[in-house]
């Protein structure tokens, strides 16, 4: 199995101080400042295929660059589905 | 000598000012193939489709897709002039579905919303008081509200208060196929609320059950899984399309009154055989 803990981080300079945010229900760490739109980009998600939440509060995709993770945020990504 | 035989008057209803002809509104889930739902979604003739959201739980690439299942959906949409309808299924607190609500309109483009929050887990039955809250905030925050609700009058009566569109109570549970399990409810709910758009939603299992509904006076039928899983969904798709239009036929005419008891239908004018004779 892929560790995405590895494979999935934001670009963090050399040394940066990071923290630990919650993605899909597991601990993952960043580089201190990094925003929603930056984690999105490096976990190759695409910014139209996807809504955000952090902590539960909704992030308009217009706000994703401004939004800098705090440690401890719980960071999910919902995509569209078929339903009833 | 020919007689032109009349065609029905076209019958449109409206959502937040959006005509619509069809009034059978048709769920996208549990197709057996991307196809099948395609070709259901034309043999429905529907202009309302639901759709959801779901956590992303793989990374890209990493069997997180739908299969195609949302690329038909929307090429259909655009084939159909369709529109989306958007649920919040899953959630169980009005602080949940107001944010997947958010969530949905920033991902589909629109302000309509099926706003589903269940308070039980064994019925899926909808919370009443999340409900109206989660209702009541949506409608301030500029959403068009479909709540899914119970056939409780007076519930019914506190969504409409605070500005939901329509309203949508269940027949029967979620995808039990039961069909209409409380039919004096239903027909209650139209008597007092005779300006209000009901749309029977969830527990529909077969075209009779749509019929039926209809000719209640329901505005529209929402359902999915008879669909879905019937051997045949496109076929079946097309039997609701015209179980749907039966019914409402069945609403416009008006259904006679029932009797208790016979009565001739064939105006023979007492017993042809019997002339001069007493009767036995």
């Amino acid at each position: 199995m892929k560790d995405h803990t590895q494979t999935a981080m934001p670009p963090a300079e050399s040394g940066a101080a990071l923290i630990t945010v919650q993605l899909e229900g597991a601990p993952r760490e960043v580089a201190v400042g990094t925003t929603l739109a930056a984690l999105m980009q490096a976990l190759g998600h695409a910014p139209l295929a996807m809504s955000t939440a952090v902590n539960g509060d909704f992030v308009l995709r217009g706000q994703r660059d401004r939004h800098v993770l705090q440690a401890g945020d719980v960071v999910l990504f919902f995509q569209p589905i078929v339903g009833g | 000598m020919t007689q032109q035989l009349a065609q029905p008057a076209a019958d449109p209803w409206t959502v937040d000012g959006v005509q619509l002809r069809s009034r059978f509104l048709l769920g996208t889930a549990g197709y057996p193939s991307p196809h099948t739902l395609r070709d259901a979604i034309a043999a429905a003739d529907t202009q309302v489709v639901t759709v959801g959201l779901k956590r992303a739980t793989a990374m890209p690439g990493e069997g997180g897709g739908d299969n195609g299942f949302m690329t038909i959906v929307r090429e259909a949409l655009v084939r159909q002039g369709a529109r989306l309808l958007p649920n919040t299924a899953g959630c169980r607190t009005a602080r949940d579905a107001i944010t997947l609500a958010h969530m949905a309109r920033e991902m589909y483009d629109t302000a309509w919303i099926k706003l589903e929050v269940v308070g039980d887990e064994h019925t899926l039955q909808p919370d009443p008081a999340e409900l109206l809250v989660a209702a009541h905030a949506l409608v301030r925050d500029g959403f068009v509200v479909w709540p899914y609700c119970t056939d409780d009058l007076v519930t019914c009566r506190r969504l409409l208060d605070v500005g939901c569109a329509v309203l949508m109570p269940w027949g029967a549970p979620i995808g039990s196929g039961q069909g209409l399990l409380n039919p004096w409810a239903l027909r209650t709910l139209r008597e007092r609320l005779p300006d209000a758009t009901l749309i029977v939603d969830a527990g529909i299992g077969a075209p009779s059950h749509a019929a039926l509904a209809m000719e209640m006076g329901f505005d529209a039928v929402l359902l999915n899984s008879a669909v879905a899983q019937a051997r045949d969904p496109v076929r079946m798709a097309t039997a609701f399309r015209h179980a749907v239009e039966a019914g409402r036929g069945g609403w416009q005419a008006g259904v006679m009154a029932r009797q208790d008891f016979a009565v001739a239908s064939t105006p023979v004018g007492g017993q042809p055989f019997l002339i001069g004779e007493v009767a036995r």
